[in-house]
């Protein structure tokens, strides 16, 4: 029992890192229409941001505001910049995949070229132990969980009681009806990359503090079980994505325990996979 | 057929520009089967040494590291006089640690390097694919993988001066005993040099008594591994052998002691933890004091003083901010795994290439083993000068360099002698025991 | 020793550009994009070499794999392209058209991180990730394998494979076959109601563009004599898309263009830079794949059609047949019948050959029975039943969002109903695809533009021909003969349907080019040569000029004296007073009435919901 406590806590850091990751990046989907693959590179520069900060001597939590900061001007920029006019030229959506794929290229190893090879780490103490039963977490992981929650009760207020997430709701229904509706929606779009580029520093950072050591494509692997959780729960669905992140977070950890770690992955892999065959709108999504 | 014109047109002119690109450099290589670059090298060109080994890519810290001995070791040779009136170069080719990619290098190297005498490097990453182009093109090298398969597969021109990696193992199980560990957990990376660890291990555990708790293997490319660290905790184990290159030792090493309430388990590992970088990772994943109070690692025997190792030292040291690429504090390449004993392959070769009076390698080949195993009544000597002008005297010679007596077998295989090493909590690498071989023989299958 | 570096180049050349046309075909071609590509060559790669190494207890037995039965050449190539091709079977049910493509890319992608991972973890199967060595080269029993004679044969080999792939592709593509794939490329809801089976296409691609990823990895294991993970990360597959986007998509030589600059040139070429002191030593291979990234967003921003772009298919018609004079409207199309070929010589007064079947008086062809559709909660069409008879134009009018569309969706079957049911020619047709009711003769048209873009005017007619020989796998592998007289019908068929709509000038337009109206009568036209039953038009005259509109009119309405059936959607009241009768009102998802046009405007409730004068 005490290994499935055990497992059920790692679980939980993992689902909570996935969760702020995911909903960022279903959002951009939903309002965009991008699978924005460049996710995961945009994570890891903000986790060597907050690096760089933390190794002049500086708290590495300062160090991660600066990195959501950066982030979101980011990945403003990023859509601004290549994703939008790619999309007003009528490009393919498997296109523009392609399109995001070369970003992650000049993002992820631009990244690399600058920092190095090697990997690296936080100056940053984990803080004393909580123990329950069988779990045990640190107080870093308990403010990550604590964090992804505040995340995901942020965007349900953001989404269901605050005009900018009706719009966006809107916006990601039906783009041209909204825009008849007179919502602006370059603005919300501009807002939504804003805030999911916020979303994507945020989870870099803590990615990279759950992760101990990292170097410059440690989130190759994890752009996987965020791709997973999104489509598990529904792409487009910030909910869906909540949901998806906490299912795949337990599953790969308990996997791990019970069967084998060297295939934690795999679970989530084959989860998507059947997602995709099956019900390509996720368990939250409407039924195509 | 119309579509021929074009792409065999293209073909051809890439192919010509390349032709013309490699050769305008390279002396009457007669374009016959086999025949090795350089059969005399023209007199006065420096001869070259190749460091074939990854510059980039996850292993990227091996090839500058062997670069280092590759200078030292020329600067010494050339300061002696030189190899029949030619100076020793170095060149590194990059081979990107992937076999498909090392081939091309390999063959760029060959292709582009006239007065090639030596190749040194070749890893795990890449010997398999490499080793038979070099020894089809007739080039002796010097090797650094444990593969097991060199220990058993015939290629005339490759030689290794470091153990297979199941004396490795049997190594590490020897430091249990010796430290009277019972209970061990093995937790291996998913990488072609850790894997080759684990059966050896397992065997050797068996011959000794001792209990395997359990077997863990980590995916490198994984971030976390608190699954694997909870389950090595439940199984009760006195030690855990172990190597996970990368971030992922370090990694496991934190959440361990974070989940056996700050307690760490000790650790014996693999020579390739005899690195600052791992210790640094290390230090700093769990602290200096409680890393250094449980750890233990086996490392090929490298001398840290007597001649061999003054010669050694002297001629690295004065390569200091000459190698490109090093980076860091430049002294730790004395101790780098591998370093002393590439050094060791080049002074080998050059005496060599003295004994027979001729730099191309089916020549001087037989020579390294003569002078490394030494004929009976030979002089023993530690460093290239002195072999050198012994040689000049009239005796047959031994080299014995910082890496010990060389022992090659039928294979061009030596065995080395393993020492254990510990490290200061100043990253400072102390030897507190040695291995003898017969207690590895003890543990072999 | 030079020249093994060139071999090295040539053989790498040869295996790269197969891989690269192997990718052309799938993607460039057919618009299947398969991010997975490298585990169909990592597959044929690992294939190769299990069949040709000795039993695993061989060599010292450092390695475990499964296999191991030493087979001689050419067995282990052989078996690297089937196995490649096999593996592509699994992979069909992400290719199917219910999937957004980027979602199948991206299905495809994670597809091959989880091969590679399980590939490195469980060591059994293929060694993990040390990967299989020692392989045998082919004849590597008879022959030394170093000389430089067997050297330089092995390089022919691999060239003379990637010409005969080169060939293979090309033989393809320059087909019918080849057409219905660049069609299904270019629209694949519009090839999927002309009669394309897109499954049927799709897994044919992936089978081939595998078998030739299979091939090609068999040929680099055969040289290298190893394999392992290292080789055929997710990365390589991106490589591989740099080069065929940069070489050309859609254009065979393009992709071994772009297999000779990115894989080869561009990685060779980093090998000539030399380490400096000051620079990292990570430095050069970051910025390689910093580079690759540029050069994929550039050119697909700058020039997507890559530098050797798909080239125009020109097709030479044979001789111009004049336009017919002003005002006449005699005329002459083929058939709808199935059973009877085309006449290709326009005849004034030429009857057509008397189809199978001349029913007495008008049956009712098409109908739709109590059928409702639903989206997440709003009905769209709530319990529509009404019949079409044959040999009539009908209308189908109503305001915005009373269904109309929808309807005629469900009735060409590119969306599915609800509930209800579809009879067509008596038959309950409620759950068939819409290719293969477009194979029966019920086809339809689209309300936004839909010609295939990157085909010209006349390729466009001919990929709607339901029966040319050359319009399968088999019929475009037997080549130009095999098909040569079913194409010419075709063309002939093509041309006077251009000349009695007035475009045979633009034949060899691409049809992306013309102009609004033009497009609408390319999309009529394909849809006739479709050999249709009944036609089903979703606003034909939006945007067309009223003196055109009444000239499609008027030869539908000829059409119909022949015994076409149409059902018409438009918003143009003019046109329905003139040309259809009976016309069906609908508003709000439900029938409002039927009959013709002078009833309904008598009639208060559609007054009402529709009619504004």
């Amino acid at each position: 029992m005490t290994i499935f406590l055990a497992s059920f806590g790692f679980g939980l850091v993992t689902a909570s890192v996935l969760a702020i990751a995911a909903i960022g990046f279903t959002l951009q989907f939903g309002v965009t229409d991008v699978l924005n693959l460049a996710y995961g590179a945009v994570m890891i520069a903000g986790a060597f941001l907050a690096y760089v900060i933390n190794s002049l001597g500086v708290s590495v939590w300062i160090g991660l505001a600066v990195a959501v900061a950066a982030c979101s001007a980011g990945s403003v920029l990023l859509n601004a910049g290549v994703y939008a006019p790619f999309q007003r030229r009528g490009t393919s959506p498997i296109t523009m995949v392609i399109v995001s794929l070369g970003m992650t290229l000049i993002i992820e190893f631009g990244v690399q070229a600058i920092a190095g090879g090697t990997s690296v780490s936080y100056k940053m103490t984990q803080g004393p132990s909580v123990r329950a039963g069988g779990l045990v977490l640190s107080t870093v992981q308990l403010v990550v969980i604590g964090l992804s929650v505040l995340v995901m009760l942020g965007t349900h207020v953001l989404l269901r009681y605050t005009r900018l997430g009706k719009a966006m709701r809107a916006t990601a229904a039906n783009k041209s009806l909204a825009r008849n509706c007179g919502i602006r929606t370059g603005r919300v779009i501009t807002a939504t990359w804003a805030i999911t580029g916020a979303l994507c520093g945020l989870a870099g950072v803590v990615f990279a503090m759950d992760a101990g050591s990292f170097d410059a494509t440690a989130t190759d692997l994890f752009l996987v079980l965020i791709l997973a959780a999104v489509f598990l729960g529904g792409p487009g669905q910030a909910y869906g994505a909540m949901l998806g992140a906490v299912v795949i977070g337990l599953a790969t950890e308990i996997s791990a325990a019970y069967i084998t770690p060297d295939y934690k992955y795999v679970i989530a892999f084959v989860a998507l996979l059947v997602m995709l065959g099956v019900r390509p709108t996720g368990l939250l999504g409407a039924r195509a | 057929m119309k579509f021929t014109t074009p792409v065999t047109g293209l073909v051809l002119i890439v192919a010509a520009a390349l032709v013309g690109c490699s050769s305008n450099s390279s002396s009457t290589s007669a374009a016959s089967g086999g025949a090795a670059t350089g059969s005399s090298a023209a007199s006065g060109a420096p001869i070259t040494v190749a460091d074939v080994a990854p510059f980039s890519g996850p292993d990227a810290a091996l090839g500058p590291t062997y670069l280092a001995s590759c200078y030292g070791a020329t600067a010494a040779i050339n300061s002696a006089g030189g190899v029949l009136g030619h100076e020793l170069t170095c060149k590194s080719v990059d081979t990107r640690g992937d076999p498909a990619d090392a081939v091309p290098a390999v063959n760029q190297m060959f292709a582009s390097t006239p007065n090639l005498g030596l190749v040194i490097g070749c890893t795990s990453d890449e010997a398999a694919s490499v080793a038979p182009v070099i020894n089809a093109h007739k080039m002796a090298m010097f090797c650094m993988t444990g593969q097991s398969e060199f220990d058993s597969v015939h290629f005339p021109y490759f030689y290794r001066l470091v153990p297979p990696d199941l004396e490795e193992s049997y190594a590490m199980v020897a430091i249990a005993q010796q430290l009277h560990y019972n209970k061990i957990a093995l937790a291996f990376g998913n990488d072609i040099g850790s894997q080759t660890f684990i059966q050896p291990a397992i065997a050797a555990l068996k011959k000794a008594g001792m209990t395997l708790t359990t077997n863990q293997t980590l995916d490198l490319k994984a971030t976390t591994f608190r699954t694997e660290a909870e389950a090595i905790i439940q199984s009760h184990p006195d030690a855990i052998m172990t190597e996970a290159l990368g971030a992922a030792d370090p990694t496991l090493f934190q959440e361990i002691s974070q989940l056996n309430g700050g307690k760490m388990i000790p650790i014996i590992a693999t020579s390739a933890a005899i690195s600052p970088a791992f210790f640094k990772s290390s230090a700093a994943a769990v602290g200096a004091t409680t890393f250094t109070s449980n750890f233990h690692a086996d490392n090929l025997v490298v001398e840290t003083s007597g001649p061999a190792y003054q010669a050694f030292s002297k001629a690295l040291l004065g390569e200091q901010g000459k190698v490109p690429g090093v980076t860091g504090d430049f002294t730790t390449y004395l101790s780098a795994p591998g370093g002393v004993h590439l050094y060791d392959g080049i002074n080998l070769a050059a005496l060599a290439m003295l004994m027979s009076k001729s730099t191309s390698p089916s020549v001087y080949s037989p020579d390294i083993i003569k002078i490394g195993n030494g004929v009976s009544g030979a002089t023993v000597c530690y460093s290239f000068a002195a072999c050198a002008a012994s040689l000049k005297a009239g005796n047959a010679i031994r080299y014995e360099g910082p890496g010990g007596p060389t022992n090659f077998d039928s294979f061009h295989d030596s065995t080395g002698i393993f020492q254990v090493d510990t490290y200061s909590d100043n990253g400072q690498v102390n030897v507190v025991g040695n291995l003898s071989a017969d207690q590895l023989r003890a543990l072999s299958g | 020793m030079n020249s093994y570096y060139i071999i090295n180049l040539l053989i790498y050349a040869a295996v790269d550009a197969m891989a690269c046309l192997g990718l052309n075909q799938q993607f460039g071609v057919a618009g299947v994009t398969n991010f997975g590509f490298i585990i169909f060559q990592a597959a044929g790669g690992y294939a190769a070499a299990i069949l040709a190494l000795p039993d695993q207890s061989a060599n010292g037995g450092f390695q475990s794999y499964i296999g191991g039965w030493n087979l001689p050449f050419p067995v282990p190539l052989i078996g690297a392209a089937v196995v490649g091709g096999l593996l592509a079977l699994p992979f069909t049910f992400l290719v199917g058209r219910r999937l957004r493509g980027d979602f199948a890319a991206v299905g495809m992608l994670v597809t091959a991180v989880l091969l590679n991972l399980l590939a490195t973890n469980y060591r059994p199967a293929l060694n993990g990730d040390a990967g299989l060595s020692l392989i045998p080269a082919p004849g590597g029993q008879q022959f030394s394998v170093q000389s430089s004679g067997y050297q330089w044969a092995f390089t022919a080999g691999a060239l003379a494979a990637c010409a005969l792939v080169y060939l293979f592709v090309r033989r393809i593509t320059e087909s019918p076959y080849g057409r219905s794939l660049r069609a299904m490329r270019d629209n694949d809801l519009v090839a999927d109601s002309l009669g394309k089976n897109l499954l049927s296409l799709r897994t044919a691609m992936l089978v081939t563009g595998g078998a030739i990823a299979g091939l090609s990895g068999g040929i680099l294991v055969s040289y290298i004599s190893t394999w392992s993970p290292a080789a055929w990360g997710y990365a390589e597959t991106v490589v591989l898309f740099a080069a065929v986007i940069i070489g050309g998509a859609g254009n065979h030589l393009g992709a071994i263009l772009g297999a000779l600059l990115v894989p080869v040139g561009f990685e060779e070429v980093t090998r000539y830079i030399p380490t400096s002191n000051n620079l990292p030593p990570n430095l050069i291979p970051s910025l390689e794949w910093v580079a690759i990234g540029l050069l994929i967003v550039v050119f697909l921003w700058v020039r997507p059609q890559g530098i050797l772009p798909e080239r125009k298919r020109v097709i030479k018609t044979a001789g111009q047949t004049p336009s017919g004079p002003a005002g006449a409207d005699v005329l002459v199309i083929p058939p709808p019948a199935r059973a009877a070929p085309a006449s290709p010589v326009p005849s004034a007064a030429a009857v057509p050959s008397a189809a199978p079947e001349r029913p007495p008086g008008p049956e009712i062809v098409l109908e739709a029975i109590d059928v409702t559709r639903e989206f997440g909660g709003v009905r769209a069409v709530a319990g529509v039943s009404f019949g079409v008879r044959r040999g009539t134009m009908t209308g189908l009018i109503g305001p915005n969002g009373a269904g109309k569309s929808t309807l005629l969706a469900m009735l060409a079957g590119t969306l599915p109903v609800s509930s209800g049911h579809i009879r067509y020619q008596g038959q309950d047709v409620t759950g068939l695809a819409a290719y293969r009711r477009a194979r029966l003769g019920l086809v339809r048209t689209f309300q936004l533009a839909s010609e295939f873009k990157r085909l010209t005017v006349l390729e466009n007619l001919l990929s709607a021909v339901p029966d040319n020989r050359g319009d399968s796998f088999r019929g475009a592998l037997a080549g130009r003969r095999y098909w040569r007289a079913d194409e010419a019908a075709a063309i002939a068929r093509a041309q006077v349907l251009l000349d009695r709509f007035g475009l045979e000038g633009n034949a060899n337009s691409y049809a992306g080019d013309l102009s609004g109206g033009q497009r609408r009568l390319v999309e009529i036209m394909r849809a006739l040569m479709a050999q249709p039953r009944v036609l089903l038009l979703d606003e034909p005259m939006a945007g067309v000029h009223p003196n055109l509109a009444r000239r499609i009119g008027n030869e539908l309405v000829a059409l119909c004296a022949e015994g076409l059936t149409v059902l018409m959607v438009e918003h143009e009241l003019a046109i329905m007073d003139e040309f259809c009768d009976p016309v069906v009102a609908m508003a709000e998802g439900v029938v409002l009435a039927e009959g013709s046009m002078a009833e309904l405007r008598s009639r208060t409730e559609v007054v009402e919901a529709y009619l504004v004068g």
